[in-house]
């Protein structure tokens, strides 16, 4: 469970089922005055709360919750997050708290001081709790976080106190991220204000702790979103020091490389600059042959330019498959963890679902098994159950086994190996591939065997990369800018299938006699999709011949 | 699923024909990077309540889409009886009514039209149900306090 680490909740009332609109971070840009934030999903906390609110769920604590202050009840959030891992656990009560006093334009500004003040450098999910709550209170107008602005008037100078106090903007920082990202549009082009601008940009500098250059990046990153606002960054010079950043994409220090990723994927993506050479077009890879599946992702994850290394910025829990799958024998693949918050690694069949804006991904489901370090946890089907490994710290590197005849995994951390587990054999047997999700800010890369590994288990084993194949142009991630100008350009036949558009229209319905759709959208369908008739018989027509029927499903 | 670029061809086409064909007093527009995502703006039908407003949904494609619904809610606060305090919409063809046949255009015309015609007897927002049953004219004039049009 990623973000819906509060768990879903019991929902009484009709209205709230499967269909509520879900959020998807806006990356848009003109014109909108809001943007969408998870606000809605059934499993998401703000959904239990506010049902909560209403009457049942009074306990002891009660009293005790509604009487702490603004900053005890933040970090007191931070420490239940950590535990939150039950599918019916009801949000914690701070979190219901907060939330209510987020309600008043004063509350707002109040938690987010709050979070500003008090959440620690060094806690690994202290950025994503800043994300969590952030979502979880009412939506600030533009005069409520003008407000927050007037209190902590950010600008060039103010960024200078960075050097001694990071934690504060590391926080500040991150909340500008966020503000953006929920308001992207009309609205952050307002909230960029000059002032605003020359604080984050002042910040991009290697002499500030690196969390808080990182953080600065990726609200810049966030603002960017919006079309005017993404002029005005580019006009401010901010490539330049997005180049300089960039270099520390191979650092052996793990903070660097999470600035570096982040610059050398906003110039690739958010903002390329002429003259540079795309990371893709100056990339060999020719000895690579298994990277992560550019095609098989929840749509806001950040695959590196070489298909090994991905972080996720967004709200959502993104997830991501390999291209290669293992049918039979023993395999390994290795995880450098580049952030200590949780992601949840290991393997998953195709039938594995991702659904990011729900919070589910890799071991979530029973057709997928995942290690999650930070929370120390195994996953499987939903459910969790502790392992005695450990915390994971930035650097570590995990190992992933499957021995497909003895049907176990294994797991290891920096070399030490721990107990088989077999649970996921109960559903599936073969066709796993290695994949991850990732909670806010996570970071981790993959190691198919490429380069040599830290710590190849003592048994036989084989590599992935010795044994895939990908066509030269199945190696390319490309940039999202260029991936949206090839869509635009496809055209499609008038004789496909009106429900996918792909397919030839070859079906035709029993008894309603409607057609116009493909024999596989047909089968996926129990009524007529024009005049909703119960289907009793699809009928395959010949391509040659439209009036000569081939084939009868029932 | 066959995909291009990533993207069903499906959201392709509906992509280019809302760009190319829009709809009277509707606009759908994708997401600069995220294709399964749009903005959307509906303006307030005539005749009805809400004429003179023009509110903001945003529409988001599932992965199951078509054979699931897209995902739609009001990002603009509305006093409506289907629809609550979170922008969350009570519409049947969003729920079990939903026929892969429907598109983002027919979804954004029925929500045009839940405009011109409450339904306080499938409510949502309970509340403002109950007011608009029994008193019309006091709802609409909610209404229009939302809309900071009197």
């Amino acid at each position: 469970m990623g973000n819906s680490c509060f768990g879903k909740r019991r929902r009484t009332d009709h209205a709230y089922g499967p269909q509520v609109p879900q959020n998807v971070n806006s990356r848009g840009e003109e014109a909108q005055l809001w943007s969408p934030v998870p606000r809605l999903y059934p499993d998401r906390p703000h959904n239990g709360i506010v049902m909560l609110r209403g009457s049942h769920m009074f306990t002891c604590d009660m009293n005790y919750i509604w009487n702490m202050d603004v900053e005890s009840l933040v970090l007191l959030t931070l420490k239940e997050i950590r535990r939150l891992v039950d599918n019916n656990q009801e949000p914690p009560l701070s979190i219901i708290r907060l939330n209510e006093i987020g309600e008043s334009e004063s509350g707002w500004v109040q938690v987010v001081q709050a979070m500003i003040s008090t959440i620690p450098m060094d806690d690994p999910l202290g950025p994503a709790v800043i994300a969590l709550l952030l979502d979880e209170c009412p939506l600030p107008t533009v005069e409520t976080v003008e407000k927050l602005y007037d209190i902590l008037k950010p600008s060039a100078e103010l960024a200078q106190e960075a050097l001694h106090l990071p934690a504060k903007h590391r926080n500040f920082t991150c909340i500008l991220g966020c503000v953006a990202g929920i308001l992207a549009g009309l609205k952050s082009v307002e909230l960029l204000k000059d002032s605003v601008l020359e604080y984050l940009l002042t910040l991009l500098d290697p002499k500030f702790a690196q969390e808080v250059v990182l953080f600065a990046l990726v609200a810049l990153e966030k603002f960017a979103q919006t079309g005017e606002n993404k002029a005005t960054i580019r006009k401010s010079g901010i490539q330049e020091k997005l180049m300089e950043l960039e270099k520390y994409q191979d650092s052996s220090l793990t903070k660097f490389r999470e600035v570096g990723f982040c610059a050398q994927w906003c110039l690739d993506n958010t903002l390329p600059i002429d003259g540079r050479t795309l990371t893709f077009e100056g990339l060999s890879m020719e000895k690579c042959n298994v990277i992560l599946n550019d095609h098989d992702v929840s749509e806001y994850l950040k695959i590196s330019a070489d298909g090994l290394e991905a972080r996720s910025d967004a709200l959502s829990f993104e997830s991501v498959r390999s291209t290669f799958c293992v049918d039979e024998g023993t395999w390994y693949y290795e995880v450098l963890v580049l952030t200590d918050g949780v992601m949840q690694i290991g393997w998953a069949t195709k039938q594995s679902k991702f659904l990011n804006h729900e919070g589910v991904g890799i071991g979530d489901d029973e057709y997928s098994f995942s290690y999650d370090g930070c929370r120390q946890l195994y996953w499987y089907n939903a459910k969790s159950r502790p392992h005695d490994h450990p915390q994971w710290k930035p650097g570590d590197i995990i190992g992933f086994l499957i021995d497909l005849e003895k049907k176990q995994m294994v797991f290891s951390r920096n070399g030490i190996s721990f107990p088989p587990v077999n649970d996921v054999f109960q559903s599936v047997c073969s066709g796993f591939f290695a994949a991850a999700s990732f909670m806010s800010f996570q970071q981790c890369r993959f190691n198919f065997g490429m380069t040599p590994f830290k710590f190849p288990p003592k048994v036989p084993f084989k590599k992935f990369n010795d044994y895939a194949f990908l066509p030269p142009e199945k190696k390319i991630i490309l940039p999202r800018f260029q991936k949206m100008k090839l869509l635009s350009s496809m055209s499609i036949s008038e004789s496909s299938c009106s429900i996918c558009c792909d397919m030839d229209a070859n079906a035709k319905l029993v008894p309603c006699n409607h057609g116009g759709l493909c024999m596989d959208c047909a089968v996926q369908v129990e009524q007529c999709p024009l005049c909703r008739v119960k289907i009793s018989k699809r009928i395959q027509l010949s391509p040659a011949d439209p009036g000569l029927y081939q084939d009868e499903i029932g | 699923m066959s995909t291009s670029a990533g993207l069903p061809r499906r959201i392709l086409k509906e992509t280019q024909r809302l760009m190319a064909e829009p709809v009277a007093g509707i606009s759908a527009i994708p997401a600069e990077d995220n294709a399964r995502y749009f903005h959307v703006e509906i303006t307030g039908p005539k005749d009805s309540p809400f004429e003179g407003g023009i509110f903001k949904l945003e529409l988001f494609l599932p992965e199951e889409y078509p054979m699931a619904a897209p995902k739609v809610r009001f990002v603009t606060k509305i006093y409506h009886p289907n629809i609550d305090k979170l922008g969350r919409i009570c519409l049947d063809i969003l729920k079990d009514k939903w026929s892969p046949a429907l598109q983002i255009r027919t979804v954004l015309l029925s929500i045009q039209a839940l405009l011109s015609a409450p339904n306080p007897d499938d409510p949502l927002a309970n509340d403002v149900a109950e007011q608009w049953k029994v008193n019309e004219l006091a709802a609409i004039n909610k209404v229009l306090t939302v809309l900071d049009m009197i």
